[in-house]
């Protein structure tokens, strides 16, 4: 499948981001509606939801809002209260040696994906990250060197709380460091399962494992795939091979002395790398984030793409996924 | 309730006539190898099977749909769900009587359901025991010492530092976390470098164990508390740490066993610090078999208890297996003799100091053989389980199939217990199979022999994988005219 990717920068919410929500806003209307607009909360309580959780983004999710048109529904789906549930597997690890690093590969289908790498300065903070719904991020790193990236915690439950990529927006927007994101993880409320790993520029490290139905988990966990701290959805997991994948991620951090590239490439080849794109399952890319450079870098098998928060520049790449191969047995 | 056993020859008459069904549930049946020769109605359920359904006494249920194991407890617990497990368990009759490797309290839940007794201590207690921590307690309290060390959570490096200046125990570090096997939560730190290796394992795991790293041998030695005292087998070397076998630094590899293993007087103190902490483990509530690990200083000969292994181990084939258990019985047999509720007399004194005769001693040893490369594949070919024997050119080849370790007859044969089936995933890590040959497989200084690396080279130059399958996901070079927005 091709994947048609883009790199925008806007410093201000303003005529990019309008564009944006135009070009994908069937797309996640229809998504966001499929049990009907009814199973989704109204306005004013994903409103209310912001603001008691998120207080410091309500004046930009007005100002989103107003862009996008300012209908009900669009302003429902922007506040990323109780969408409807979404899936992904991913893997992502911090290299032992000295720089932080955190890799990842983002496992998800190519049809329900944005590729759009998005640079904002929204509030006078840098950010720049994988997006999704728009302003949502599943990794991305910030102007004081926080990084973090998600995977999916592997549980089925599906409680009141918000997209995990709206809490990763609302980290970068207003964190530095990891005991400051540790914070804001542990307080507000998920809708499904995550495990968020989150590295600064000093190598401080932990991995949120954040659930609806219980206390959000805080670890010094340096890796983590598809399962929290045990494995509960046990056809997602044989699946998604996630203790397979964590098991070889841990080995390769207490196994190997191995440099930076070693360690990224580990993240293109099996069993790390995926290509079960038919079942929604496949390795769209693998991000490298350094918070001390404030870079980060996407990758392919064959290719590599870096991106610098001070240096940003606009750009698109066709990337080509490989096609219905279940052969990866 | 029949008679008093009241010696070896009753004892081991009692278990050829035994009517219990006892069933030892566990991956593969490896620890408790040729067991069922010396009692009557004890089977093996494994999960994986090692002989391709030649062994009479193994049943291995038809593979079923199953969450990812994360440990050899999941494994028993999901073989005692299997419908063809429960089945054969019910059609046997009897009260059955589990034993395992390894068992949690789900295991326990899931034996009471099918109305079996676990031979073993509570889960419980056993987790109580295996606690490192716990054990450095117990060790003290029956006098027998750990190496310098000091309990402590531990923050970061500096953090770590800071403790260690504290207890006078230098910056050349062996860490443990409270649980686990060795290589996996034993961690060997120098530097800062060595510390963000593991920083995960460490930080936030609760009380950490922190010694001095001493420049010592590994040895291990089983033992057996029961009502009459406890049972203590010979002294072990360990093979430790080899490259050719794990890829885990500092993790067991193997054993062996010959009767000049260690100098006597380490033998002797060794047997003795084992038979007090029998008698504390026992004053704790527990009893049966357990494994304890000694660190034997390379210069002085001083001796250190390691960890303690409150179950049957790796090693337990080698206890179970050497001439004295031949002779007399197998120290498990004593195990199940303790749990049995059977009355019995016994003169322990008698039979430890009977144990450690070194005639009674025979000299063998195991390798672990572990696939060492950095790659993952599907494992296509592996060498099936059987004998061996290695030509005067140290080529090595199939001679026959067997499932007795004692069957080797020579140093030129050995026997190799195939645990990667083809079709497993091979990687860094996993388990190729386990060798078995009489004679030694370490020099007196501890290294491999040539004739123990010809026998992994040669086990291992059978072992062949295919690729996985990948895809490959290739980007080119942006379409000029597509347009943002």
């Amino acid at each position: 499948m091709q994947l048609n990717w883009r790199a925008i920068s806007e410093d201000h919410p303003g005529p990019k981001w309008a564009g944006l929500f135009r070009h994908y806003w069937p797309d996640y209307h229809r998504w966001w509606a499929r049990e009907g607009a009814e199973a989704r909360p109204g306005y004013l309580d994903s409103r209310k939801a912001l603001r008691a959780h998120m207080p410091e983004m309500v004046p930009l999710y007005d100002q989103l809002v107003e862009l996008a048109g300012g209908t009900d529904h669009a302003a429902r789906f922007l506040s990323f209260y109780c969408p409807p549930p979404y899936l992904s597997a991913c893997s992502q690890a911090i290299w032992p040696g000295k720089e932080p690093v955190l890799v990842r590969n983002y496992d998800y289908s190519p049809k329900a994906f944005d590729s759009l790498t998005l640079r904002t300065n929204w509030q006078g903070r840098a950010v720049m990250g994988t997006s999704d719904g728009l302003w949502g991020l599943v990794d991305g790193i910030n102007d004081a060197g926080l990084a973090l990236s998600l995977t999916f915690g592997g549980r089925r439950v599906v409680g009141d709380g918000f997209g995990v990529p709206l809490i990763l927006r609302y980290v970068l927007q207003t964190c530095e460091t990891t005991a400051e994101a540790g914070r804001v993880l542990a307080r507000v409320p998920t809708h499904m399962s995550y495990n968020v790993t989150v590295i600064d520029a000093q190598r401080k490290f932990l991995t949120a494992l954040m659930a609806p139905d219980r206390k959000t988990i805080i670890t010094h966990q340096a890796v983590a795939t598809n399962h929290q701290e045990r494995v509960e959805w046990a056809s997602h997991a044989r699946f998604t091979a996630t203790v397979e994948r964590e098991r070889y991620l841990l080995q390769r951090l207490t196994l190997h002395v191995e440099s930076k590239e070693k360690f990224i490439k580990a993240f293109l080849r099996p069993p790390l790398y995926s290509s079960r794109f038919d079942q929604g399952f496949g390795t769209i890319y693998t991000a490298v984030l350094r918070p001390r450079q404030r870079q980060m870098e996407l990758r392919w098998p064959h290719a590599s793409w870096p991106l610098d928060l001070h240096d940003f520049r606009e750009d698109t790449r066709v990337i080509y996924t490989p096609e219905g191969d279940a052969a990866t047995e | 309730m029949a008679a008093e056993l009241k010696n070896i020859s009753e004892i081991r008459r009692h278990f050829h006539r035994n009517e219990d069904p006892i069933y030892f549930i566990s991956a593969t049946n490896f620890n408790l190898l040729g067991l069922d020769e010396w009692c009557k109605n004890f089977k093996y359920i494994s999960y994986i099977d090692c002989y391709g359904g030649k062994h009479p006494n193994t049943f291995v249920p038809s593979e079923q749909p199953h969450a990812e194991f994360q440990s050899i407890e999941d494994i028993n617990n999901y073989l005692l769900q299997h419908k063809e497990v429960i089945d054969l368990i019910k059609r046997r009759g009897g009260k059955p009587k589990f034993v395992f490797l390894m068992f949690d309290e789900e295991t326990e839940r899931l034996s009471k359901e099918l109305g079996a007794d676990v031979w073993f201590p509570k889960a419980k207690l056993r987790q109580k025991m295996d606690n490192k921590i716990e054990t450095v307690r117990i060790g003290n309290k029956a006098g027998v010492p750990s190496v310098p060390n000091t309990l402590s959570v531990v923050e970061s490096y500096k953090h770590l530092n800071e403790i260690c200046d504290k207890a006078g125990l230098g910056h050349d570090l062996v860490l443990q976390s409270a649980y686990g096997d060795s290589g996996h939560t034993t961690f060997f730190i120098k530097s800062e470098a060595d510390f963000r290796r593991h920083e995960h394992e460490i930080i936030g795991e609760g009380e950490i164990k922190i010694m001095k790293r001493i420049d010592c041998r590994g040895s291990a030695i089983e033992a057996c508390a029961t009502k009459e005292g406890t049972i203590v087998g010979p002294l072990m070397t360990e093979l430790v740490g080899f490259k050719e076998l794990t890829p885990y630094r500092g993790g067991w590899c193997g054993n062996e066993i010959f009767s000049t293993a260690f100098p006597p007087k380490v033998r002797q103190k060794a047997r003795e610090l084992t038979f007090k902490f029998g008698e504390q483990l026992r004053k704790e509530g527990y009893r049966g078999y357990f494994e304890l690990d000694f660190l034997i200083d390379k210069k002085t000969g001083d001796i250190w208890l390691g960890e303690l292994n409150p179950r049957i181990t790796g090693a337990s084939s080698m206890t179970n297996h050497a001439a004295f258990a031949h002779a007399d019985a197998p120290l498990f047999l004593f195990h199940l003799l303790e749990f049995s509720k059977k009355k019995f007399k016994l003169d322990i004194k008698e039979l430890n100091d009977r144990w450690a005769d070194p005639k009674m001693i025979d000299s063998w040893s195991q390798m672990v053989i572990k696939h060492t490369d950095d790659t993952v594949d599907i494992a296509s070919d592996v060498p099936e389980t059987g004998i061996y024997r290695m030509d005067e050119d140290g080529n090595v080849d199939f001679n026959r199939f067997d499932y007795h370790r004692r069957a080797v007859e020579s140093e030129n044969e050995a026997f190799f217990l195939r645990i990667l089936q083809p079709g497993d995933y091979r990687y860094e890590g996993a388990d190729i199979g386990i060798l078995v040959t009489r004679g030694r497989s370490m020099t007196n200084g501890f290294k491999l022999t040539e004739r123990g690396k010809r026998w992994i080279h040669g086990i291992k130059a059978g072992v062949h994988g295919r690729p996985m399958p990948t895809a490959e996901a290739g980007p080119a070079l942006a379409d000029p005219a597509f347009k943002i927005m």
